[in-house]
C-alpha cells in the first residue's frame, strides 16, 4: 500500500539520523524516550491517523458544521474519533505529567502531530486549541485555577479556545473593546463580541473553556490595558464540578473556503448581563501572556500548512507513479512505444522534486525548532538556554510565514500533477489546497510574520539571536564542505548565506533610517530569502548525513539517501540562484512600493 | 481468571509492495506488526480483564526482535509477557511451533488460552488447534464472539453461511478471528510503561521439557515440494453495460459455467 500523509522513512530520518533525538534520553527528563519507545509512539500515532482520522477528512469537508439556535453540530464522524484521540491521551503529549500531560520531547510530539494534522487538521484544531488554552492556564493560572481546569482540558474532556479577534480589532489587537467589570465575589462581568473564534462552540465536549482578552474598566488604551480572563461555557465550581451555563453564546458560524469541519464562531458575551470570568494572570498583562504562547501557536499553524503540503506531495507522487499518459519523450516518434507513467515526464519530475525539496526542508526545520525547545529544557547553562530561545524566536516567523507560503505553493503543484483531476472534488488535492490557504492568514498574517522578523527578531538580543542562527548554518556548511558529494552544494549555500548576512545588515540599517517604510516594504521578500537560506541549510544538513551513511548503507536505504542528495542538488542549483536575485532586489532598495500614491493604484 | 494469549510477529503485508518489473513481493524494510487475528485475541482477553479482572499473559515464539510485539501487547494492557527464543526453535513448521508453545504453556497456569485463527504470513490455521491437542484441552476455533458464563466459555463460531454457538468448559483454547473486535490503540503512557516498568521473561531451549525431535527445523515434518508465483492467465473480458444489464450478463456467464 502506498504511503499517505507523511513518508515514514523521512520522519524517521529526521528524528533519528538528522536530529538524533535518541540523544535526548541521556538527560534525566527524557530518560525513557529511547529510539524504540519513540518508534512505537510514532507507529501508533500513524495508525490512529491513517485508520481513524484520515477517513473523516473528506466527510468533514463535505458536511461541514451546522449552526442552529446557538448550537453547533460537528460532522457525524468527528465525535467518535475525537474521543479515541482524547482517551488515547494524545492531546497534551509534551506537557507536565503532574497536570495530565505525557512529558514527551517536543520533537517527538511534532512527529506524531505530523500524522494527526495531515490526516484532518480541521478536526485536530479542536484539541490543538484546547492544548493552547491549557498552556495559558498552566503558565499564568493560580494553583486553584490549575486544579479546576487543567486535567479536564489536557484529557480532552473539556475543550478550549482563544477569544481575541473583534470586528474592529484583528491584527490591531489593542483596539479591542470587550470590557470586564469587577464583581463583589472576585469574578468579572464580561461584555463584548468576538469573531473568527475557532471551536468557539461545538458538540464534542461537555464544556468549553474560553480564554478571553478584555479591558478592565478604566484600564489604559491600547495593548497595555488588556487583561486575560477564563470564561467557561458552563461555570466551573471551585471543586471542579459544573455549575450553571454561563452567558457566552455562539451567534453564528462562518462559511469558509476550507477547514469546513472546524466551527469558526461569532461569540457574544454578557448579552443578558450574566457572563462571568476569572482573571488569568495579572491585570493589564494579557498581551504579555499572549506573546509567551504565540511561539507554540505559530509553530502549530506552520505545522498545519506543512502537513497539507506533505499529504499533497505523497498523493501526487503516488498518482504520478500510477497514471499512464503519453509516451516517454525519448520515444515520442515511435508509434509502437507504450504509454508511460507520468512520473517519466521531465516537467512532472520537476514539480515532484520541487515539492519533495520543500516538504523535506520544512519538516526538518519544524522538527529542529522542536529540538531547540527540548535542548533548552534540559540544559543547566542559562547562556545556552538563551541561545536556543533566540534561535527559536528568529525561526518562528519563518516556520509560520515562510513555511505556509511554500506549503500553499506545494499544494498547488500537487493539484497540477493530477491535471484536470486535481481540480475536481473526487480527488483529495483541491481540499488540501483550500484547507492550507487559511494558514497563511490566521495566527498573524504572513505579512505580520515578516514584520515580526524584521521589527522584533532581527535585532533580538542586539542581533545575537540571528548571529547564533548563522553560526549553526555555518557549522553545517563547514561539515558539508568536507564531503565530496556535498561540497558543491555547501559552496552554493555558503554564497547565499553570506549574501543573506549582508542583506540582514542592510535591512537593519534601513529600518533605523528615514527609509524605514522601505524596509517594511521589503519585509516579506526578506522573510522569503531568510526562508530560502534556511531551506538550503536543512537540505544540506540532510544531504551531509545521507552522504556519510551511503558507503555502509543497506540496499533498501540507498534510494532514500540518493533522494537527499538530489533534493539538496536541486535546491542549491535551481532555487538558490533565484534567492540571490531576490536579495539583489532587496539591496537595491527601490521605493516604488512606498512612493506610489494611493490614487496611482488606479480604478478610481 | 488467568488468560494466556499466543501472538506472532509478522510482516505488515498491507505495506508490502510489488516489484513493478518482476511482480514479486518487496519485503525489505517492511515493518513488523502483531498478527491481526492474534491482536483481536489479545483485545478479547483485555476486555475480559476489564470486566472480570482477569490476568493476561502474552506469549510468543520468535527471534529476539519479537520483544517489540510483546511490548506492544504490554502497552495495550497485558500484565505479563514471555518470549520463547532460541536458535534451536528456528525453522519450525506448525507441528514444531505448536509443540514448543504447548511445552511452555504446560508449565504455566491458565483457564483460557486464546490464539489467532491464522497468521497473515502463513495462513495455515493449524497452530491453535494443535496446541489444544498437545495440552489435551477443548478447542473452539473461528471465534467471532466470545463471552464467559461461570466456568465456561461461550463462543459464536463463524462458518461461511452460518454461525454455531458452542460452549466449552475451561481450561480451553479459542482461536480468534480479526472480526471479533476492534483492538484498542496503545496510548503514549502505555508505551512508556511497557518499556520503562515492565520486563519480558525470556525462555530458551534449556527451559523447556521437550524432545529435540519436536522443535525447530529437525522437528518439522512439513516438506515444501515447490513454491511458485501464480501466473496471470490471459486478460479479462471488459464489457460496458449499465448496472441492470451487467448483472444479467454476469448471471448468464455463471450459468454457462454451471456455477448457478
Amino acid at each position: 500500500m502506498a504511503q499517505v500523509i507523511a513518508d515514514r522513512r523521512d520522519v524517521d530520518f529526521v528524528l533519528h539520523e538528522q536530529l538524533e533525538v535518541g540523544q535526548l534520553a541521556r538527560h534525566e527528563r527524557f530518560a525513557e524516550f529511547n529510539a524504540k519507545t519513540v518508534d512505537l509512539i510514532i507507529s501508533e500515532a500513524r495508525n490512529l491517523a491513517v485508520k481513524e482520522i484520515l477517513p473523516t477528512q473528506k466527510e468533514g469537508d463535505e458536511q461541514g458544521v451546522r449552526f442552529e439556535k446557538g448550537a453547533v453540530t460537528t460532522p457525524e464522524t468527528f465525535k467518535r474519533v475525537y474521543d479515541l484521540f482524547a482517551e488515547g491521551e494524545w492531546l497534551a503529549m509534551s506537557e507536565d505529567p503532574e497536570w495530565g500531560g505525557q512529558g514527551m520531547p517536543t520533537t517527538v510530539t511534532l512527529a506524531a502531530s505530523d500524522y494527526f494534522n495531515g490526516a484532518n487538521f480541521a478536526l485536530m484544531m479542536y484539541p490543538g486549541l484546547t492544548h493552547g488554552a491549557g498552556k495559558l492556564i498552566e503558565a499564568f493560572g493560580t494553583e486553584q485555577q490549575k486544579r479546576m481546569f487543567l486535567k479536564k482540558m489536557y484529557s480532552g474532556k473539556w475543550a478550549g479556545t482563544m477569544l481575541l479577534t473583534e470586528p474592529e480589532a484583528g491584527s490591531d489587537v489593542g483596539a479591542l473593546t470587550t470590557s470586564a467589570v469587577p464583581n463583589a465575589d472576585g469574578t468579572y462581568a464580561i461584555t463584548g463580541q468576538k469573531i473568527f473564534i475557532s471551536g468557539g462552540e461545538h458538540d464534542l465536549t461537555e464544556n468549553i473553556i474560553h480564554p478571553v482578552l478584555a479591558r478592565i474598566e478604566g484600564a489604559p488604551e491600547g495593548t497595555k490595558g488588556i487583561s486575560l480572563f477564563i470564561v467557561p461555557k458552563v461555570w466551573v465550581n471551585e471543586d471542579g464540578s459544573l455549575g450553571k451555563p454561563n452567558d457566552i453564546v455562539c451567534t453564528g458560524v462562518e462559511e469558509k473556503m476550507g477547514i469546513h469541519g472546524n466551527a469558526t464562531c461569532s461569540m457574544a458575551m454578557g448579552s443578558k448581563g450574566q457572563c462571568h470570568g476569572l482573571l488569568l494572570g495579572e491585570a493589564n498583562k494579557g498581551m504579555r501572556a499572549m506573546f509567551l504562547m504565540m511561539n507554540a501557536a505559530r509553530l502549530l499553524v506552520g505545522m498545519q500548512g506543512f502537513c497539507c503540503a506533505s499529504a499533497s506531495y505523497l498523493n501526487a507522487l503516488n498518482y504520478a507513479r500510477e497514471r499512464v499518459q503519453g509516451k516517454n519523450l525519448m520515444q515520442a516518434f515511435d508509434k509502437s512505444a507504450p504509454s508511460v507513467a507520468i512520473i517519466q515526464h521531465p516537467d512532472v519530475r520537476r514539480m515532484l522534486l520541487n515539492m519533495k525539496a520543500y516538504v523535506e526542508g520544512c519538516r526538518s526545520l519544524l522538527y529542529y525548532v522542536g529540538l531547540c525547545e527540548d535542548l533548552k529544557s534540559v540544559t543547566a547553562d542559562p547562556a545556552e538556554a538563551e541561545k536556543y530561545q533566540g534561535i527559536i524566536d528568529v525561526l518562528i516567523p519563518i516556520c509560520k510565514g515562510y513555511v505556509t507560503d511554500r506549503a500553499f505553493d506545494v499544494c498547488s503543484l500537487g493539484m497540477q500533477v493530477y491535471g484536470g483531476y486535481g481540480y475536481i472534488k473526487e480527488y483529495p488535492q483541491e481540499q488540501l489546497l483550500r484547507d492550507c490557504r487559511i494558514t497563511l492568514i490566521y495566527e498573524g498574517t504572513n505579512g505580520i510574520q515578516a514584520m515580526d522578523l524584521l521589527g522584533r527578531k532581527l535585532g533580538l538580543n542586539k542581533g545575537k539571536a540571528i548571529m547564533d542562527l548563522f553560526g549553526e548554518i555555518q557549522k553545517t556548511i563547514a561539515a558539508a564542505k568536507q564531503i565530496d558529494a556535498t561540497a558543491e552544494f555547501a559552496a552554493r549555500t555558503e554564497k547565499a548565506a553570506n549574501k543573506l548576512a549582508e542583506v540582514a545588515m542592510h535591512m537593519g540599517a534601513t529600518a533605523m533610517s528615514e527609509k524605514v517604510l522601505n524596509a517594511f516594504g521589503f519585509a516579506h521578500p526578506f522573510m522569503e530569502v531568510c526562508g530560502d537560506v534556511t531551506m538550503a541549510w536543512q537540505l544540506l544538513w540532510r544531504a551531509t548525513v545521507a552522504a556519510r551513511k551511503m558507503p555502509q548503507a543497506k540496499k533498501k536505504d540507498l534510494a532514500f539517501y540518493e533522494g537527499q542528495l538530489r533534493s539538496a542538488e536541486y535546491f542549491t542549483n535551481s532555487i538558490l540562484p533565484i534567492t540571490i536575485g531576490k536579495m539583489k532586489a532587496i539591496l537595491n532598495n527601490n521605493s516604488a512600493v512606498v512612493d506610489i500614491t494611493d490614487e496611482a493604484f488606479g480604478a478610481k | 481468571m488467568k488468560i494466556i494469549v499466543c501472538v506472532k510477529q509478522v510482516p505488515d503485508t498491507t505495506e508490502v509492495r510489488l516489484d513493478p518489473v518482476t511482480g514479486t513481493l518487496l519485503r525489505e524494510g517492511i515493518p513488523s506488526i502483531i498478527n491481526p487475528d492474534d491482536k483481536a485475541g489479545l483485545e478479547a482477553a483485555l476486555r475480559l480483564k476489564d470486566r472480570y479482572e482477569a490476568h493476561v499473559t502474552v506469549l510468543t515464539m520468535g527471534p529476539p526482535q519479537a520483544d517489540l510485539a510483546l511490548r506492544e501487547a504490554l502497552a495495550m494492557g497485558a500484565d505479563a509477557a514471555i518470549l520463547l527464543t532460541d536458535r534451536a526453535f528456528g525453522g519450525a513448521d506448525t507441528w514444531a511451533t505448536s509443540s514448543t508453545l504447548a511445552s511452555a504453556l504446560s508449565a504455566l497456569e491458565y483457564d483460557l488460552i486464546i490464539t489467532g485463527r491464522q497468521a497473515i504470513d502463513g495462513d495455515t490455521a493449524q497452530v491453535g488447534p494443535q496446541i489444544a491437542e498437545h495440552l489435551g484441552i477443548p478447542n473452539i476455533s473461528y471465534a467471532e464472539d466470545l463471552r464467559i458464563e461461570g466456568n465456561t466459555v461461550v463462543v459464536r463460531r463463524q462458518y461461511e453461511d452460518r454461525s454455531h454457538i458452542l460452549r466449552a468448559e475451561m481450561p480451553c483454547l479459542v482461536t480468534a478471528l480479526s472480526e471479533l473486535n476492534e483492538p484498542r490503540y496503545m496510548t503514549p503512557r502505555g508505551i512508556f510503561e511497557a518499556f520503562r516498568d515492565r520486563t519480558v521473561k525470556i525462555l530458551t531451549r534449556a527451559d523447556l521439557a521437550i524432545d529435540d525431535g519436536n522443535i525447530g527445523l529437525k522437528g518439522s515434518p512439513t516438506r515444501v515440494m515447490k513454491s511458485f508465483t501464480k501466473a496471470v492467465r490471459g486478460k479479462g473480458t471488459v464489457v460496458e453495460l449499465d448496472a441492470r444489464d451487467a448483472a444479467g450478463w454476469i448471471i448468464e456467464r455463471l450459468q454457462e459455467k454451471f456455477v448457478l
